[in-house]
């Protein structure tokens, strides 16, 4: 009786305790906090916001650490004693270099994420969302990857191809792909972009331009054209983005241009997605590691940011500042580099340079991208910062413009006329019959410290680049005589510091880069 | 809790009373002799409880509080005396007063040995299972229990990855068995499962202790066994080959660690107080330059980056000392302790309650620990059929966390900082680097002082259960079991200016995290004995577990002042985040044992496991394992050799598995983040649908046998463990995934490779005879294994890589037909001395021979090997330049005894392992301003001195500096761990001033270390638990001797 008992109540426990296992889901354990992929691009919002970060957090290291390295170090636009950055000043840098491997990390992380969501967005979305949605999303993440390969091309030459990454997860061994192959992919992306991405006329809607549009891809196509010395079709592409309407130059005086704006205001935070902006990187304000814009942690001098950042670790050069035309008739000096004394009223609300302001013995600082501090600048933190950062402006597709004309792609009088609209912009006069080397200059000058410099001279051919590099003056102001004298520092590289070296752990995991470049098969 | 207990012990005296007074009365009316007397043990302390009953009768009675009996009998009766843990006595009665002394039963103590969900006769035993008692680890000044397993068992080696108090160790048992998953052991605290991944790979896939600073975070580890007091444990087992382990199924694969808390003994109550004080002492401090020394490496340096000369350095010899920061940031450091505990029982109760309170500083400024903990074990039989118990601990623990092990860590910026600065300014003030300087470290005084970081852990571990008796042969138990923990981390950086080094805003960082974890198992074990000679014990059982965890992280910035710094009163650095997850675990099991006539034993066991980690059709493993024993000893041929005795051959085969990964890592997720256009959502990782479970095979032989009539035993293990398939988060290269760039998709998890452990555990013990003046017990475990892979993707080769001052750097190469991680880098030939070194050599890094400050070779620079004959040296020449293994661990104990005195000496040690000094690299880099060096960086070469030892200084693309075997030690040391002298008061004194035992002892851990490492300690263990990054020493925070004086009194 008692036994009885006794088994009834044992199995009514063992029942009650069995019963949660019964349940089938009980090892079912997704995410909690996080979407689990297969289950986003429901609604046509995931969808738009599904291309957000591949205009932010992947390119940060690339952006704030090593783009100014090589676009305005190793070019000579700038100058440092840091022995690590200045390995780049003085073309030292080699493969174990970590600033470099965080330029081939970043730049793949961008082609990672943009990759994902091309291949994975036109199965995973719902099918009731339009085809138009779907199709610009696509066609912004491949505009994106083009981006990402045209710094890799630049900065690598020829680099492994990766169009799903999923494929290649388990492979050990990855050829590179040739450097015409590279162009080849850059160029269906853009074309892909152009077909499928919203038409837009930038207005002053200013967060609606946020997002890359059919024109800002013909915009970048015309770069490459110009890359591969397509000369007509450079001329045509930039030419058509400028009939188009759809961008200004800010602060120009011609039928494209946005009086409202200036070349300095280009560069403030609350004019962030302006009209002239084709293409910028779009970061954060939450102060986040990472989410925000980095770069002024590494520009301005110490105070300016209110922490503990503003590392001054990059000089404007002696030969850069001795660059410019005019020093004060040039409107974009006085928005790139700060002279000692000089008064800026709308920085942290009025900010005057220091008289001792030295950034790394060039007796100047930096003001292009230097911000001010979180209270008058939107918000952000110490390396995180939400000014954007340019990758293609309406200024440079002038440029274009003009380089393209000129070099026979297209009427030499509208180059001139787009090359003499920048000029104006900036308070020069026009130049009447300008040649290739005022486009080079102008350029330097126009896009200083958006590190564009590096590319435009070896793009000019190894022995045009050697010469120049080896002649720019990288040395400092020695301030015990009076005037300052110059410590004179010139380095001269070798052809095969006009290309950087892959990472020595990647060419250790991946030995296939050291074979010759193959064929990429298109499909 | 603590209410309840003390009322059921109430209530069982009672019960005791009255079952007493029944039983006088129900006999008087039969009295024909009256018998009584009092019940000791052999202290001559009284027994409570113990059963005197008439032999061959009902009639008996339980002995009272104080061990009295009065027992009314037929004359020429006998009398049993019987009580738990006691051998029982048979005692005819001859007069009226028989005065009993019970000795305990040892015999029985000792060799119940746990095994997963039961115990066994030791000599029944196997499998592979190493004890540890409660004697061997007492009085030890560590605050850890797996700190306290350190060399004491064959095939576990035990390592701190850090000295820091609370900071996490790594335990491996028989070698590593997986390539990145945790390879810690499987804890089992009283029934529940406790994870040693302090990295919470399977769980929150984070370590609880936040640093705040990201990739380059150094150690970030704390123990997840700080929260148990180890003055709790009755007796640790450690399981460590696959036929014992594999009823834990997939979590059995880098063996189970199973520890079982005190209970109390049946007999009067007794009321212990242990104590100790404690000082702790750096041990050594690494050479560094002074003042002088410097500023004429800064002077040269200074030069070669064409710096302004410093006008203060232009004669060094003027200069003073400097600042010695190593003698700044290390310190005596105190650590006391306090435990009470009660404990007791009687017939069908016994209880165990204490309290411990334990208060470590640590000897690197700014670190500490302390520990509140409770418990309460009680275990009452309520009736004849039912058994239940519980045991409860509550803990909490309090730890200041410094940044170490890392480039940017306390004791590397004590090291390469610059002498010419002080500590403080002439007001008190911290003093900090000048802004000219273009390199600057920060005061590490003043970081460590003023930047707060608290750890507060709390946490309940309990396990309930009950035990029904359903047959004579047949019992069910069911366990409920849980783990709830809450920790809070907060973090503080206040504002501030060292020098002219000011940090911009404050924040605060707090962290907020709930772990909840249960179990229920329900156990069928039958048991009976056939024919007197078959013995048969089966078990059957079900458990279901479940794991959840939540955290918030809350930041905010820019208070008004650094004094009261509290969320939503800040200016700037708004953020909040959170995260949230959960694993489930089902599984089914059984096992067989069957004994033949105490000579043949085979147990035979299967599990099955359900997973959450895995996608439907691969959620479900299969564990099987089989073993045997022979006990030679007991056959009859064997009676008449009396040579070596006991002994005992046996062996067995497992299969067990590993699950320890991120929970849905065969999915993708996309991880949201905070753009210029609103949130973004990023791809996290990539998905594998086919991930199944990894998984390890292992055969154990071994052999025990004793000697010189039982004094000398030996215990000697061969086995071999294959692993396979492990669960290895792969990249093969960053341009598939992005590498360490934020916005990278972090590479699968996949089932790749093999890989093979095997080797050998000794364990030989010599005891004298227990019942002479002099006693005198040794035990010396001896423990080699050896670890190949066998097997990976193809061609593939693995990389341990680790931020190394601000670089990433591959430090080991894990590649088939060798050890994992082995240490990989260049080959030093020498120093490029003369122009006749430089002529015909290899080209070095494609840089020219040439007499230029950078990209250039030229004399006095590293000649470095061109291993693979290619006429030039490039990164093809790296070859393995080192061996992290051990060619063998050991551990000495030795106790001695002489009357009332005892000494304990305990030698611990390692042979023949390689150690990677990244501490030595930087200190010799010779490359950078405003660093501190190495003296013998002075040594440097130049025309004037062509026989330096080191080469010549450089810029700071020296590859120079290239990861070689210039930086690889030999890791060997012997270390005197502990050496305890105790005195215990005799009986007779502690007696009349009413104490039962009285001991003070005094000890010194880690009293010295015989080693050639220059480092701090050459005990460097595995970096963050990482197997690949074994022996990797980057500014560890190194372990103190401490020096105690303790005191146990029971009462």
């Amino acid at each position: 009786m008692k036994n009885i008992f006794k088994i009834k109540f044992l199995l009514l426990i063992s029942l009650i305790v069995l019963a949660p296992s019964c349940s089938e889901d009980f090892l079912d354990r997704p995410p909690e906090d996080s979407y689990n992929v297969a289950d986003f691009y429901q609604t046509e919002d995931q969808v738009n916001a599904g291309t957000n970060h591949l205009y932010s957090r992947p390119w940060f290291n690339f952006i704030t650490n090593v783009a100014w390295c090589i676009g305005e170090l190793s070019s000579g636009n700038g100058r440092t004693w840091d022995p690590r950055n200045g390995d780049f000043d003085n073309f030292a840098v080699t493969g174990q270099h970590g600033t470099l491997t965080q330029s081939w990390e970043s730049l793949y992380a961008v082609i990672a994420q943009s990759n994902s969501v091309i291949n994975t967005l036109p199965t995973a979305v719902n099918p009731d969302i339009s085809d138009e949605v779907v199709n610009n999303a696509l066609g912004e993440a491949r505009f994106i990857r083009a981006t990402a390969y045209f710094y890799l091309v630049r900065i690598f030459g020829s680099v492994p191809i990766i169009a799903d990454n999923t494929e290649y997860v388990l492979q050990p061994l990855v050829p590179r792909n040739r450097v015409e192959d590279v162009y080849e992919f850059i160029k269906r992306d853009y074309q892909f972009a152009i077909d499928n991405c919203y038409q837009k006329i930038r207005g002053s809607s200013f967060d609606s331009n946020a997002k890359v549009s059919s024109g800002s891809a013909k915009a970048m196509l015309a770069k490459i054209y110009l890359y591969e010395e397509n000369y007509a079709m450079a001329y045509q592409l930039a030419d058509e983005v400028i009939n188009s309407g759809e961008f200004k130059l800010y602060g120009g005086d011609a039928e494209d241009g946005d009086a409202s704006g200036s070349y300095y205001d280009l560069f403030l935070t609350a004019n962030n997605n302006n009209p002239e902006s084709i293409f910028a990187l779009q970061w954060s304000n939450s102060g986040q590691y990472s989410e925000g814009n980095g770069l002024q942690s590494l520009f301005a001098q110490a105070g300016i940011t209110g922490f503990s950042d503003g590392y001054s670790a990059i000089g404007p050069s002696i030969d850069l500042q001795n660059a410019y035309e005019d020093q004060e008739e040039d409107l974009r000096y006085y928005a790139t580099i700060m002279d000692p004394g000089s008064f800026y009223p709308d920085l942290n609300g009025g900010y005057t340079v220091s008289e001792t302001v030295d950034h790394q013995g060039t007796n100047k600082g930096i003001k292009k991208y230097v911000v001010g501090n979180a209270a008058t600048n939107g918000g952000g933190a110490q390396q995180s910062y939400p000014n954007n950062t340019y990758i293609l402006r309406y200024g440079e597709l002038l440029l274009i413009h003009a380089e393209a004309a000129l070099m026979g792609g297209g009427p030499t009088s509208a180059g001139i006329n787009s090359f003499n609209k920048v000029r104006r912009r900036a308070g020069l006069q026009n130049i009447a019959n300008p040649t290739l080397d005022d486009v080079f200059h102008e350029r330097r000058i126009e896009l200083a410290f958006e590190f564009e410099f590096w590319y435009d001279v070896v793009r000019r051919g190894p022995a045009f680049a050697i010469d120049f590099l080896s002649t720019t003056e990288r040395g400092t102001y020695n301030d015990d005589t009076t005037p300052p004298t110059i410590e004179s520092e010139m380095y001269t590289p070798s052809m095969s510091d006009l290309l950087f070296p892959y990472p020595s752990n990647e060419i250790q995991n991946n030995p296939a880069l050291l074979e010759d470049p193959i064929p990429y098969e298109f499909d | 809790m603590r209410k309840l207990i003390p009322k059921n012990i109430c209530g069982n005296i009672k019960f005791s009373y009255t079952f007493f007074i029944i039983c006088l009365v129900g006999q008087l009316a039969l009295a024909q002799t009256q018998v009584q007397g009092v019940i000791t043990d052999e202290n001559g302390v009284s027994l409570a409880g113990v059963n005197v009953i008439e032999k061959g009768t009902s009639n008996g009675v339980v002995a009272d509080f104080d061990g009295r009996y009065v027992l009314t009998t037929q004359s020429n009766a006998t009398l049993v005396f019987s009580y738990v843990g006691f051998i029982t006595q048979e005692i005819k009665v001859t007069g009226s007063e028989i005065n009993v002394t019970l000795s305990e039963d040892l015999q029985s103590l000792d060799e119940i040995v746990v095994i997963g969900y039961g115990s066994q006769l030791k000599e029944d035993i196997s499998g592979s299972v190493s004890t540890v008692k409660a004697e061997d680890i007492e009085n030890i000044p560590q605050v850890g229990i797996d700190q306290l397993l350190q060399g004491r068992a064959a095939g576990v080696s035990v390592t701190k990855n850090s000295g820091q108090p609370g900071s996490a160790v790594s335990v491996r048992i028989r070698g590593v068995n997986t390539l990145t998953g945790s390879s810690e052991p499987l804890y089992i605290i009283d029934g529940v499962p406790i994870s040693g991944d302090s990295n919470n790979i399977a769980t929150s896939g984070r370590s609880i202790a936040d640093n705040g600073l990201g990739q380059d975070a150094g150690s970030t580890g704390v123990s997840p066994l700080a929260a148990i007091n180890p003055n709790d444990i009755e007796s640790i087992n450690i399981l460590k080959d696959a036929s014992a382990t594999a009823i834990y199924g997939s979590r059995g694969s880098n063996g189970v660690v199973i520890i079982t808390t005190k209970k109390g003994k049946s007999g009067v109550g007794k009321l212990s107080y242990d104590t100790y004080f404690s000082v702790q002492r750096p041990t050594n401090i690494i050479d560094v330059l002074d003042l002088p020394g410097y500023a004429r490496l800064q002077n040269e340096i200074g030069a070669i980056y064409g710096l302004d000369p410093t006008v203060e350095y232009q004669n060094p010899s003027l200069l003073g000392p400097g600042t010695s920061w190593q003698k700044e940031i290390f310190d005596d450091a105190l650590m006391k302790s306090h435990q009470i505990s009660f404990s007791g029982g009687q017939e069908n109760i016994n209880y165990f309650i204490s309290a411990g309170f334990v208060d470590q500083e640590g000897t690197v400024i700014g670190s500490s620990f302390d520990r509140i903990t409770v418990r309460a074990n009680v275990n009452a039989k309520l009736k004849e059929w039912l058994n239940v118990g519980i045991s409860l601990t509550g803990s909490r623990t309090n730890e200041d966390l410094t940044l170490n092990n890392s480039s940017n860590g306390i004791i590397s910026l004590s090291l390469f900082n610059n002498p010419a600065i002080g500590v403080y300014n002439p007001d008190g003030s911290f003093a900090g680097p000048k802004l000219s300087d273009d390199f600057r470290y920060q005061n590490p005084i003043a970081d460590a002082l003023s930047i707060s970081n608290k750890l507060t852990r709390n946490r309940i571990l309990g396990n309930l259960y009950a035990e029904f008796k359903l047959t004579k042969n047949l019992t069910y138990r069911t366990e409920f079991g849980g783990d709830f923990g809450n920790n809070l981390s907060d973090r503080f950086v206040p504002t501030y200016t060292y020098g002219d080094f000011s940090g911009g805003e404050s924040i605060l960082s707090l962290r907020r995290e709930n772990n909840d974890f249960w179990i229920i198992k329900n156990l069928v074990t039958f048991n009976k004995r056939f024919n007197e000679v078959h013995d048969v014990t089966v078990l059957a059982g079900q458990e279901i577990q479940e794991s959840k965890w939540e955290g918030v992280i809350a930041q905010d910035g820019n208070f008004v002042s650094n004094d009261v710094p509290i969320l939503g009163t800040g200016d700037a650095n708004d953020f909040t985040d959170q995260y949230k997850g959960s694993t489930a675990l089902e599984s089914y099991f059984g096992r067989a044992i069957y004994s033949y006539d105490n000579r043949y034993n085979v147990t035979a066991s299967i599990r099955a496991d359900g997973s959450s980690k895995f996608a439907e059709g691969n959620k479900w493993g299969y564990f099987p394992s089989i073993s045997g024993s022979w006990r030679i000893s007991n056959e009859n041929f064997m009676e008449d050799f009396d040579a070596v005795q006991n002994i005992k051959l046996y062996g067995g085969y497992g299969e067990v598995g590993n699950q320890n990964i991120t929970n849905f890592a065969y999915g993708s997720r996309l991880n949201t983040i905070s753009t210029g256009m609103g949130t973004g959502f990023e791809y996290a990782n990539f998905e594998n649908k086919d991930l199944t479970w990894e998984s390890s095979t292992q055969t154990n032989l071994g052999l025990d046998f004793q000697l010189f009539k039982s004094r000398f035993n030996a215990t000697i293990e061969v086995y071999n463990k294959v692993s396979k398939d492990f669960l290895y988060q792969l990249a093969v290269t960053d341009f598939v995934t992005g590498g360490q760039s934020p916005g990278a998709i972090t590479a699968p998890w996949v089932n790749l490779g093999e890989m093979v452990n095997k080797g050998i555990d000794i364990t030989l013990g010599f005891k004298t005879k227990s019942d002479a003046d002099f006693v005198w017990n040794s035990s010396i475990s001896v423990s080699h294994y050896k670890n190949k892979v066998n097997k990976l993707l193809g061609e593939l080769t693995i990389n341990g890589d680790l931020t190394v001052d601000n670089s990433n750097q591959n430090l080991t190469l894990t590649q088939v037909g060798q050890p994992l991680g082995l240490f990989y880098g260049y080959q030093v030939e020498g120093i490029f001395r003369t122009l006749d070194d430089i002529n015909g050599a290899p080209v070095q890094f494609e840089r020219p021979f040439e007499d230029a400050l950078f990209s250039t070779t030229w004399l006095g620079d590293i000649k470095f090997k061109d291993v693979n004959g290619d006429g030039v040296v490039n990164s093809d020449d790296r070859t393995v330049i080192g061996n992290p293994h051990p060619d063998f661990t050991f551990g000495i104990q030795n106790s001695f005894a002489y009357k009332n005195f005892d000494l304990s000496v305990f030698l611990q040690g390692s042979s023949g392992n390689d150690i990677l000094n990244l501490v030595d690299r930087a200190l010799t880099a010779g490359n950078r301003t405003y660093t501190n060096q190495s003296p013998s960086v002075l040594d440097y070469w130049s025309i004037d001195n062509p026989n330096s030892s080191q080469p010549r200084l450089a810029r700071n693309d020296t590859p120079n500096i290239n990861i070689s075997d210039r930086y690889i030690e030999d890791g060997s040391y012997l270390r005197i761990q502990n050496v305890t002298l105790g005195y215990s008061l005799p009986s007779a004194v502690s007696d009349k001033i009413g104490v039962a035992r009285f001991k003070v002892y005094g000890s010194i851990q880690n009293l010295y270390t015989f080693t050639n490492y220059s480092g701090y300690d050459p005990e460097v263990g595995a970096y963050n638990q990482n197997a690949l990054l074994l022996g990797v020493d980057n500014g560890r925070y190194p372990s103190p001797r401490t020096f105690t004086i303790g005191m146990n009194i029971d009462f």
